[in-house]
This record gives C-alpha cells, structure tokens and sequence, in this order.
C-alpha cells in the first residue's frame, strides 16, 4: 500500500469515517506495518495529550477595545435578498410560461415573452392590411383613369377647334378667291363685249360710212375710248 | 440552558449591541488565547494575536452569511491571522519551513504554562513547521474533520491528511525527547 492511500486511511480513522471494510484493512495494517503502527501510536498519545492539556485561563484584556462601531451591513448582506432573488426568478417564469404580453399600440409598449401569436388574429390582421392596400390601389386607379379621360377630352376639344377653325379660314379663303376670280372674270367679260360692240359699232359705221357719210367726227365715243 | 446561539449574539452585535459582542468573545476568548499559545509558544504573542483576531473578526461579522458554524470561521481568520503573525516574527522563513529555534527563546515564556504536560507538548509542537504545526493544532484540539482543516487552511483534504501524517513522524520522537 503506497503512503498516500496510507495517510488518507490514517485520516478516516481519525475522522472516524472508517467503514467496515477500511476498518479491517486498518486493523490488518497495524498488525503488519510496524511504522504504520507507530504512527497510529503517536497520534493516540497526541490524542491523550490534547485531552490532557489544561487550557490556560485568558488573562484580563482590552475586550471592549475590540468594539469599535457597529458594522455598516452591506446591503448584499441583507437577509431578505435570497428571498427577493428567487421570488423574482420564480415570477420572471411564470411570465414566460404564461406567454406574458403587454401591448400598446399608440403609446408603441410591446413587452411580449415568445408566445405564440393566433392564427385568427394574424388572418385578421392580414385581412385587414390587403383590404386597405386594395382600396388604396383602387382610389389611385380611378384616380389615374379620370385625369386620362380628362387629358383625352382635352385634346379631342382642341383637335375639333383647331379643325373647325382651319377650315372656316379655309373656305373663306377660297370664297374670297372665288369672288375675286368671278369678279375678274366679270370685268374681262364686259371689256370683252365693249369690245365687240366697239367693233360691232365700229364695223357698222364703218360700212355706213365708206358708203355714205364722211370721215368719222371726233364726237365718237368708241373712237375717243381707244 | 437560556444561551444564546452564536447567530443570534451576531445578529445583535450587528444592530451595535456591545453586550452581545462581548458575550460572543467570552465564549470563545478561551479556545483562541490558547490555539494562540500552541502556535506562537508564547503567552504575551498569543494574547496579541487573540486581540487582533476578534478585531479582525469584528470588521468582518457582517460578512459572516451564517452558510456554516461560526467556529470553523472563527478559526479561518484566526489561521489567517496567525501566518501574518509568523510573517512578521519571521519573515525569512517558509510556512512548511523547520523553525530554527533562537537560544531561550521558549524558556521564559512557557514556564508561566500551567502544569509541565503543557510545556512540554506546546514546546514539541513549536519545533514543527507552520504548515504541520497548524493541521495538528485543528485536529487534535479544534477537534476538526479533514474536510473542514481544508476548507479553513484553503487546501486539499489529501494535503491535510498528509501534512498530519508527516508531522505526526516528528512530534513522536520530540515527545519522547521530552518526556525523557
């Protein structure tokens, strides 16, 4: 046996914590190892000693010395704290446990302990959210088809205007050539038949007078016109 | 049979009950001025140290949770107290250090001890090193288990046990010198 298993069998012994095995090992050893023996020897004579030993009386001193001031006890001291700490901890589970949750919306206080959340509310919600984004693309829909509609009823009315417009001018202008050429056509054509009655004229006083009358007097009105 | 336990004369030293303080001393004074003789050797250096333990005890009551019984943590402080005594008195040398023993230097003293029996046993346990020393002190008359001389020196069990079994060599043939 090495002297470590040696010194912890001494040291059960004198615990007293030898069980009934160890106790017989002990014995075994006594018998047979003379130092080991000795050992056990010396401490039973350390044993009778110390039993023996006549404690010395404590002569007069400064006890009151020793009492300074009353110690300030920490509040980490307090005997309460143990109590505090786990009735907390116990509370703090039980929120979790219970899905503790608190919600304000408005005032944004969310304190909520990973419950999980109802399918019927999240559906809601949802819902809720598709029905105002629908609205919402509806509104800007009609919204977008009326300033079309708008912007094309502009342009149509400008368009027939500017239509109606072009061609008043148009036929006013081509009335106006119209008149202008009839008018022109008017004034050819009576200096056209002045002209044959001139000739006309002139061709029947010209025959009247190369058979009867004299050279033409200056009061002839076709002969002063040329 | 009306004593009071330790927590409750703690408790009240705490509120500023001196009384209270002074009782806890007087059950206790006893055991410390001589775990201070067996380990300094000396009646004068043990009532220094006794003074400064119940000081340093003091100060330190309201750390005290109470988790285990005020004697094993009385006696913690004491250790402590007393490696920083031995430094003092000897700061050349090791706690697992044989004492070099000064001429005369235990006479004197340990012959106000009452009765030789004690003289000659506190003058064996002075020529063991601190460390052995201090394992003997709480098992044989802190009447400790190995487990709490551990817990209250901040060493292994296994270290405990062997200190004592090493020093236990040592006190055999010192005392057989002395009682020769």
């Amino acid at each position: 046996m090495h002297n470590e298993d040696k010194s912890k069998l001494f040291g059960k012994w004198l615990d007293n914590d030898l069980n009934q095995f160890e106790r017989t090992e002990f014995e075994q050893l006594c018998a047979q190892d003379k130092a080991f023996a000795e050992k056990v020897e010396s401490a039973n004579q350390m044993m009778m000693a110390a039993e023996s030993y006549q404690p010395e009386s404590v002569p007069n001193w400064d006890r009151v010395g020793t009492f300074e001031q009353a110690p300030r006890q920490g509040w980490w001291n307090w005997h309460g704290l143990p109590a505090l700490s786990f009735a907390t901890s116990f509370l703090a589970i039980v929120m979790v446990v219970s899905g503790f949750e608190v919600r304000t919306d408005d005032g944004a206080m969310t304190i909520s302990f990973a419950q999980a959340q109802d399918p019927k509310k999240i559906e809601l919600l949802v819902d809720q959210k598709l029905n105002e984004y629908q609205q919402n693309q509806q509104q800007a829909l009609n919204l977008f088809a009326q300033t079309m509609q708008q912007q094309q009823l502009d342009a149509s009315t400008k368009l027939t205007q500017y239509l109606l417009s072009s061609s008043r001018q148009e036929r006013r202008e081509d009335f106006a050539e119209l008149i202008k050429f009839v008018n022109e056509q008017r004034s050819d054509d009576q200096l056209f038949y002045a002209r044959q009655l001139n000739k006309l004229q002139d061709d029947i006083y010209g025959s009247v007078d190369s058979a009867t009358w004299p050279a033409a007097s200056a009061d002839d009105p076709i002969e002063n016109e040329e | 049979m009306f004593d009071k336990s330790d927590e409750q004369l703690i408790a009240k030293a705490l509120d500023g009950n001196k009384k209270a303080w002074l009782n806890l001393i007087k059950r206790y004074e006893k055991p410390i001025y001589n775990y201070g003789i067996r380990m300094t050797g000396n009646n004068d250096d043990a009532l220094d140290l006794m003074q400064e333990v119940f000081v340093s005890v003091f100060r330190n009551l309201s750390n005290y949770r109470g988790d285990g019984a005020f004697k094993g943590w009385l006696f913690k402080i004491a250790h402590y107290r007393c490696i920083e005594f031995y430094r003092r008195k000897r700061p050349t040398q090791g706690l697992e250090d044989s004492p070099e023993l000064e001429s005369g230097e235990d006479g004197p003293e340990q012959a106000t001890l009452t009765g030789q029996g004690n003289a000659q046993l506190v003058g064996a346990m002075q020529q063991l090193p601190f460390a052995q020393k201090a394992v003997v002190e709480l098992k044989f008359f802190g009447q400790f288990t190995f487990e709490e001389i551990a817990d209250q020196l901040g060493i292994s069990t296994n270290t405990a046990k062997s200190r004592l079994y090493s020093a236990l060599d040592k006190l055999k043939t010192l005392m057989e010198v002395e009682y020769a």
